[in-house]
């Protein structure tokens, strides 16, 4: 015992030479980390969606170089009052960007009070107008207060405005598991060894920080690898339903994710009665993110009246029931009003939809007279590009900043012939339509979604072709956004329609000047209509519930397409009159094996797209893959936790002893044999009573020993042969054989040594 | 360990024309102590190493208050190994001569002819040598160092086997020439007999009521099989291992003390070892060897930086710290 602590003692001494240097280079590095992972975050998350990306890296170092050279200059009092100025000033740059008077957001300081809170309870910073704006502000006070104490060695205080800069981003949902993970360790690095710094600790006590590492991102990524944990992490991102289509549409309030393979929900939504046949709006998404969708802006209280669209307009009045639980007030496309006796509130985004402010209910049922937007083509053509300012400033031309110019030269060329708005919008519908194929089995490409499909992908679903039509427009300057729900529906009666989950869609609305948002939808209908009926079919034939009403099984389906489209229009008009068609006699051939088992199958005309599938989908690509990565990284910090705890607690040495201690190995030249075997022997006798110690020469250990119990003599032959090999130089054959043979049988014996002897002589 | 004392005799092959077989030796000693015995009750670890240093070729020093027994212990050894003893009282007027010997003219024959003194014997009692001044002093220790005297001129070698035992007063400081570090190291040990317990005095006193023993003491071996006994000592076996555990302990005296042991105590502690082990009757020198001579052999050649310290100290804290292996 004296012996080893002796040894460990020794090897701290040897690597406290080590230095403090290099602890304050960790230590200072782990604060980097911490700071490098926020910035991070800002950069990927935000600047890179709404440009400013060199902005906010010159405006990170700008903090850092200033908080070198202040370090030794100003005192931390100072600092922090300048962290603080940094800060508030960069919030009031904020909400002077964002348009609102300082004097406002001071009186009404309740409200930035609670939008705060939003924030932080998982709304995603894109859902800020200004998001840019937003992200310049943030930056530099906590990056410079950290670094700032880090330089003057206060490692403790310097993980502090870091840490919170880094938990809010991981309270708004923006900080990714891997990122989080990262900067978290960065902090504890760097408090742990600032400690080690301050106290001269040494790189052997490293292991234990090893240990702790390698158990906190353990930990971290097996709670996130826990069924039903897919979407858990840090962000608190919206879960969507399962694994049906609403769940990527209604499933998230404010974003919109692009997913990978999905499949179809039969179930029944809700049943529409209106006169024609319409898409069904529940989501209006104007950030693009590369990857998903983002409402930007606030929501506001249903009052009474939405606005109406700039210029001429029919009104349609639908009247909803829904036959499930569902998260979302699908409308028909510029809703302006609603009533309903079930529902007691509403809320209004703004871009114009209509949400519910809680869960609608299986049995509610709501009103809602909707503004028609469906001017002649021959009218969009003359539109003009006059866009209305709070149109033109908006998101709704906004691009991720990493757009690739592959990206613009690819939509420049499709759309070369067109010369005004609705000729390009056209042109990227039909040539999305023509050369894009309809699968709901598809891998989300990793990067820009939009740019990948346009340039990579043969095919994909609605969200696929609504993304990237969306974008496409965008970098022609034209107005659009990406909007999300569902498409007609089984017709069931004259003004009668049943829409179910699988009917769930995305589609394009673009802006133009004196009419408002146009709705196009790029997705090829004939394939996805298809693959609406087959999965309704397939549905009916394994006998689900919930997937007809009373009427649909009774009525035949007739599917007509939403006139919503601005189908008049020629490539429209040509594919959605030929939709109807197509759907019809779809519809037709299907339902007749379904006739036969006495259901029908519902076609849905406009948009059966699948997008909850989204959500589905991205759960499961993402869960693949995180799972990959997160079982990596399970595996490799459970190996480092085992080598370094195996180091700490010398469990390896012990692993290899008992090893030896069973087994001679191979035998080699007498001396080495009979050495070999009394190693063994002290590993035995070490285990039964206590280790030699250095400076005790083997017969005054087992003298010692021999004090407490009587020791096997086989043991005193053992040694002695030992000593022969070691002191006299020679050994012969059959002695060290002899010695080894002893050995064996008394490791095999477990050394009970004669009696009972269990009285272990610590240490004297 | 019988078993290993033949193992270790029949590979040993085959053995130089003088030297003994170990166990002999080792017999030898058990007899020689015995003898001893007879005379001096109890200290039988001191009359071990005195009959060790004997075979190691070694010299030793008893440091002690007069009268328990240091002449009487010499006296014995020399009796029981048949060989020629001197005492010399080391006074302070003793003058080099009276050691080493002096010419005298002999008038009969016209020339000088060499009075050997009393440095002329196998074993040699210099009694309170720190009584004598230095040059007298030096005298003897050249004689211990060089195995022969010079006189005149002349050298003349000392006989084999030659072992000083040299007795120094450990009272009256004030009367006494000390001895210089430097001639302190030719002494293989520094040995202390202290005085008996009340058992052994009291046993001792019965020996010596009547006949003093050592009157009636017979010799139990001769010079020869001394001569051969040293050889058998000086091939004991001194492997690798063993003498870099000197070669450490000597290292953390030098380390830990304001002057360490010298390259001599190193020899001195392996031929120490060497005569132990063959006493024991093993060909082969163990650790075990080196650790029970190292007081003795190390703590005499060590000047400490403290003063609340000694020598015994510091190879007690080596022997305590210092690896074996």
């Amino acid at each position: 015992m004296s012996s080893r602590s002796e040894r460990r003692a020794a090897s701290i001494d040897l690597d406290g030479a080590v230095g403090q240097r290099s602890f304050r280079a960790l230590a200072l590095g782990g604060v980097g980390v911490l700071t490098a992972s926020y910035v991070r975050v800002l950069h990927q998350e935000v600047t890179s969606v709404v440009g400013g990306s060199q902005t906010l890296l010159a405006l990170a170092v700008a903090s850092m170089v200033a908080a070198t050279v202040l370090a030794y200059t100003i005192r931390p009092r100072t600092a922090a009052l300048a962290a603080l100025v940094a800060a508030v000033g960069g919030f009031a740059y904020y909400l002077s960007a964002a348009g609102i008077e300082l004097g406002v957001a001071i009186a009404a300081w309740d409200r930035l009070l609670s939008d705060a809170f939003t924030l932080a309870t998982g709304l995603s910073i894109l859902r800020m107008v200004e998001a840019g704006t937003w992200a310049f502000g943030f930056v530099p006070g906590p990056v410079f207060l950290s670094w700032y104490l880090a330089m003057r060695k206060r490692y403790v205080w310097s993980v502090v405005p870091g840490g919170f800069a880094l938990l809010f981003l991981v309270l708004t949902g923006n900080a990714a598991i891997p990122v989080t993970l990262l900067g978290t360790l960065g902090g504890i690095a760097a408090v742990a060894f600032g400690e080690l710094a301050r106290r001269g600790g040494s790189i052997a006590q490293a292991d234990i920080l090893a240990i702790a590492f390698a158990l906190m991102i353990a930990l971290s990524l097996s709670v996130t690898a826990v069924p039903g944990g897919e979407n858990g992490g840090p962000a608190f991102r919206d879960v969507g339903g399962p694994s049906t289509l609403e769940g990527a549409i209604d499933g998230s309030p404010s974003q919109s994710d692009i997913g990978g393979p999905v499949d179809l929900s039969p179930e029944v939504r809700f049943t529409a009665t209106v006169d024609e046949p319409t898409y069904w709006r529940t989501g209006v998404y104007d950030r693009f993110t590369g990857d998903g969708w983002i409402r930007t802006g606030s929501m506001s209280p249903y009052d009474g009246r939405l606005e109406s669209p700039p210029g001429e307009y029919e009104t349609l009045v639908q009247e909803i029931d829904l036959e499930t639980e569902i998260q979302t007030m699908p409308t028909a496309a510029q809703p302006l009003s609603v009533e309903s006796d079930t529902v007691s509130a509403a809320e209004v985004s703004d871009h114009g939809q209509l949400h519910p402010t809680e869960t609608l209910l299986e049995q509610d049922s709501y009103a809602v007279e909707s503004a028609v937007v469906d001017p002649e083509p021959a009218a969009l053509r003359t539109a003009g590009t006059d866009y209305p300012a709070e149109i033109r400033d908006s998101e709704y031309r906004q691009l991720p900043e990493s757009t690739a110019a592959a990206f613009e030269a690819e939509t420049a060329s499709i759309v070369a012939d067109a010369d005004t708005p609705y000729e390009k919008a056209s042109a990227i519908e039909s040539h999305l339509r023509s050369s894009k194929g309809y699968s709901l089995d598809v891998e989300k490409p990793s990067g820009n979604v939009a740019e990948k499909f346009l340039l990579e992908m043969d095919e994909g679903y609605c969200v696929y072709f609504a993304t990237a039509m969306t974008q496409m427009l965008r970098a022609e300057d034209v107005p659009a956004r990406y909007v999300t729900g569902y498409g007609a529906g089984q017709q069931v009666d004259d003004d009668e329609w049943v829409v179910r989950g699988l009917d769930s869609h995305a589609w394009v609305e673009v802006y133009f000047p004196d009419h408002g948002w146009v709705t196009f939808d790029p997705t090829p209908p004939g394939d996805r209509q298809g693959a609406n009926a087959d999965a309704i079919q397939d549905a009916r034939e394994s006998g689900q519930s919930g997937i007809d009403t009373d009427q649909s099984e009774d009525v035949p389906i007739e599917d007509e397409e939403p006139d919503d489209d601005p189908d008049s229009t020629e490539p429209d008009t040509g594919n959605e009159s030929e939709q109807p068609k197509e759907n019809t006699s779809e519809t037709n051939e299907s339902e007749q094996p379904n006739e036969s088992n006495g259901s029908q199958s519902p076609s849905t005309p406009g948009g059966v797209g699948e997008e909850n599938t989204d959500t589905n989908a991205e759960n499961e690509g993402g869960l693949l893959s995180s799972l990959s990565f997160e079982t990596l990284a399970i595996g490799l910090s459970a190996l480092v936790a085992v080598v370094a705890g195996a180091h700490r607690s010398g469990v390896g040495s012990y692993v290899s002893q008992t090893a030896h201690l069973y087994w001679h190995g191979s035998r080699k030249t007498p001396a080495a044999d009979a050495v070999r075997a009394y190693r063994r022997l002290e590993v035995l006798l070490e285990r039964s009573y206590r280790p030699r110690r250095e400076s005790e020469s083997t017969r005054e250990y087992l003298a010692a020993l021999e004090e407490d119990v009587d020791l096997d003599p086989r043991v005193e032959r053992v040694s002695e042969t030992y000593e022969l090999a070691t002191y006299r130089g020679t050994v012969s054959r059959e002695r060290a054989d002899e010695a080894i043979d002893l050995v064996d049988e008394l490791a095999r014996e477990r050394l009970p040594m004669v009696g009972d002897s269990g009285t272990t002589s610590d240490d004297h | 360990m019988p078993n290993t004392n033949s193992t270790a005799r029949s590979e040993r092959g085959q053995q130089p024309p003088e030297s003994l077989p170990v166990d002999t030796v080792a017999a030898l000693c058990t007899e020689i102590h015995e003898n001893v015995g007879r005379v001096i009750v109890g200290h039988d670890e001191v009359i071990s190493h005195v009959i060790t240093t004997i075979l190691g070729r070694g010299h030793a020093l008893l440091e002690d208050v007069p009268g328990v027994g240091k002449t009487m212990l010499a006296r014995s050894i020399s009796t029981s190994i048949d060989c020629e003893f001197s005492r010399v009282q080391f006074t302070p007027d003793l003058l080099p001569a009276d050691v080493t010997g002096v010419n005298v003219f002999n008038q009969k024959r016209r020339e000088f002819e060499f009075r050997s003194g009393p440095v002329f014997a196998n074993i040699v009692l210099g009694d309170e040598i720190n009584r004598a001044p230095p040059k007298t002093q030096s005298a003897l220790l050249e004689a211990m160092e060089e195995g022969q005297v010079t006189v005149d001129g002349t050298t003349r070698r000392l006989p084999t086997p030659f072992t000083v035992i040299a007795t120094q007063n450990a009272i009256e400081p004030d009367r006494t020439y000390e001895l210089p570090f430097a001639e302190v190291d030719r002494f293989m040990k520094k040995l202390h007999l202290g005085y008996p317990d009340p058992d052994e005095e009291s046993d001792m006193l019965e020996r010596t009521v009547g006949h003093h023993p050592i009157e009636s003491l017979e010799p139990v071996t001769d010079l020869e099989t001394i001569v051969r006994a040293r050889e058998t000592v000086a091939n004991a076996t001194v492997e690798k291992p063993t003498r870099e555990y000197a070669t450490r302990l000597a290292g953390y005296t030098r380390e830990h003390a304001h002057i360490g042991v010298s390259p001599r105590g190193t020899i001195s502690l392996t031929r120490a070892a060497q005569a132990r082990a063959v006493s024991q009757g093993r060909g082969y020198v163990v650790p075990d060897d080196i650790k029970r001579v190292a007081p003795v052999v190390l703590s005499h050649r060590i000047r400490t930086r403290d003063r609340d310290r000694d020598g015994e100290s510091v190879v007690e804290r080596a022997l305590e710290t210092v690896p074996v292996e």
